[in-house]
């Protein structure tokens, strides 16, 4: 896979969660900073496909630590997250 | 005898009509007493082990039986057929859906090489700590607490609702190693009997399913190897949902048996007993109580049914797992409650044994996500 800007995987992240979330919504609708846990958009369950969806896309390991609000909120968190980890294991 | 299901496969027939004999001649005596004394069977326990009901899920490298989901949902079938201790089916369950599957599709080769034999040999009876005084349906809100130290994690904190404690050798546990993390700090342990800090509280006398023991369990400084740990850090709730997607498709199987026997008992006592000088059978409203129950036993045999073929085809099951689990334990209370009202005043009476499966079939919609918790997650599944 070559290297996906940020941009890129916040689009990719936006179409994930609008197909697996929010069928029907208009892309428009969903933000970036467009809270995605406290909004109740993505359970727990969801979460966690959310995560392996990223670990095997983005062939990152997301250790438990890392899988909080902090990170898993935000489109724009979760992008920017990804990116460090990519960094971070390149 | 054969439930006569012409769907099934040969081979499945054949199982099925194995484990009817089976449980009609060695399972399942003095059930009434027992029910009244809540007195779980190690000998029937022992029994289905050796016929190897324990083991049918369980690859044959560990001591199984290898079957597939459809062929386990025929056996159950057959049980549920030809037993009357409802109870001891649920404790199976329990330990195949809960304990032996999560540790089937998550457990490091070590882990299998220990625990699935015993479990699969009847030497072993597993139990499924997840929920807590404080988080039932919301189950990842929990609050036991497990804190790494070293090469080990401490547990505390409480569980409830704990099927098969007070006879368990083994714990699938779930706790959270941080709050601030929610359900992605949820992991899942192996926790022997024997460690220390396990403290089998309060036992729990239940309205129905009298015969499996069910009670609270304590983790006090309860200390497990990291080895025992179930899963990655954190994948609990992987762990969990697998094991609840089995448990909700085939923890209902041994139903389908009990609804077709009560089935048969019910045609049979509407065409012998005479009031007004008709069999009641000719009475319409209670004619149509019997169509009722005939139809709900057949959508509900397709659903189960329909879980198997999924799953052996590498399908995804959630929509169907949480559908089937709707409309069988609804259907199976309906049921219960339409023989009573066939049989009239002596289906109520405990001779007969239609009340006490009638209370045994409550839990069914509360074990495994309630009834609304399965219409939550069909509405999510549809997208809305
Ligand atoms: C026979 C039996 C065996 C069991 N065995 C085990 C076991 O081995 N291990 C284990 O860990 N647990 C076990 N349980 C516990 C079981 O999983 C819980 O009872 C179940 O998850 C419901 O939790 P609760 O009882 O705390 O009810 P609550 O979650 O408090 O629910 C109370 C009511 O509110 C409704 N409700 C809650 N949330 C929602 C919502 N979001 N939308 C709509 N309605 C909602 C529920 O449907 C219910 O009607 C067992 C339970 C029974 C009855």
């Amino acid at each position: 896979m070559s290297d996906p800007s940020t941009d890129q995987i916040k689009e990719e992240m936006r179409q994930y969660v609008l197909n697996e979330f929010l069928p029907g919504e208009k892309a428009s609708n969903l933000h970036d900073d467009t809270p995605l846990r406290s909004s109740s958009i993505i359970d727990s369950v969801g979460l966690l496909r959310m995560i392996e969806f990223i670990e095997n896309r983005y062939t990152i390991q997301v250790e438990a630590h890392e899988a909080g609000v902090e990170n898993f909120d935000r489109i724009e968190d979760i992008a920017t997250f990804i990116q460090n980890k990519r960094g971070a294991g390149a | 005898m054969s439930i006569g299901s012409p769907e099934l496969l040969e081979e499945h027939q054949k199982l099925q009509d194995g484990a009817i004999e089976f449980a009609q001649s060695e399972l399942g005596k003095d059930i009434i007493r027992r029910d009244r004394e809540e007195e779980f069977s190690r000998e029937d326990w022992r029994k289905c082990a050796n016929f190897g009901v324990l083991g049918m899920p369980v690859a044959r490298e560990y001591g199984g039986m290898g079957l597939g989901i459809t062929e386990v949902i025929a056996v159950m079938e057959g049980l549920g057929y030809g037993t009357s201790d409802q109870g001891l089916l649920f404790s199976i369950n329990a330990h195949m859906w809960t304990s032996i599957m999560p540790i089937s599709l998550y457990g490091t080769p070590e882990q299998k090489q220990r625990y699935l034999p015993r479990l699969s040999n009847g030497e072993w009876i597993s139990a499924n700590a997840a929920s807590e005084p404080e988080a039932g349906s919301d189950v990842f809100s929990m609050r036991t607490r497990a804190e790494r130290r070293g090469d080990h994690y401490v547990l505390n904190g409480t569980k409830t609702f704990v099927t098969n404690a007070q006879v368990a050798d083994l714990f699938v546990a779930y706790a959270t190693i941080d709050l601030r993390l929610g359900s992605m700090g949820v992991t899942g342990f192996l926790i022997e009997r024997n460690t220390p800090g396990i403290v089998i509280s309060k036992p729990l006398e239940k309205m129905g399913l009298r015969t499996s023991p069910m009670a609270e369990v304590v983790f006090d400084e309860c200390t497990v190897p990291v080895s025992n740990r179930l899963g990655r850090e954190g994948r609990g709730v992987a762990v969990f949902e697998s094991s609840m997607e089995w448990e909700r498709g085939c923890i209902l199987a041994n139903y389908l048996g009990l609804m077709k026997r009560q089935l048969e008992r019910s045609i049979q006592y509407a065409q012998t007993r005479k009031q007004f000088g008709k069999k009641i059978g000719k009475f319409q409203s209670v004619a149509n109580r019997i169509v009722n129950m005939k139809v709900r036993l057949d959508t509900c045999r397709q659903l189960v049914y329909r879980i198997g073929w999924l799953k052996e085809h590498g399908k995804p099951a959630t929509l169907e797992a949480a559908v089937a689990k709707l409309h069988v334990s609804e259907s199976l209370v309906a049921n219960c409650q339409d023989a009573i009202q066939v049989f009239g005043g002596y289906g109520y009476m405990v001779e007969q044994q239609i009340e006490r499966e009638l209370r045994d079939a409550m839990g069914s919609t509360l074990y495994s996500g309630t009834t609304e918790i399965q219409r939550n997650l069909i509405a999510t599944c549809l997208g809305l």
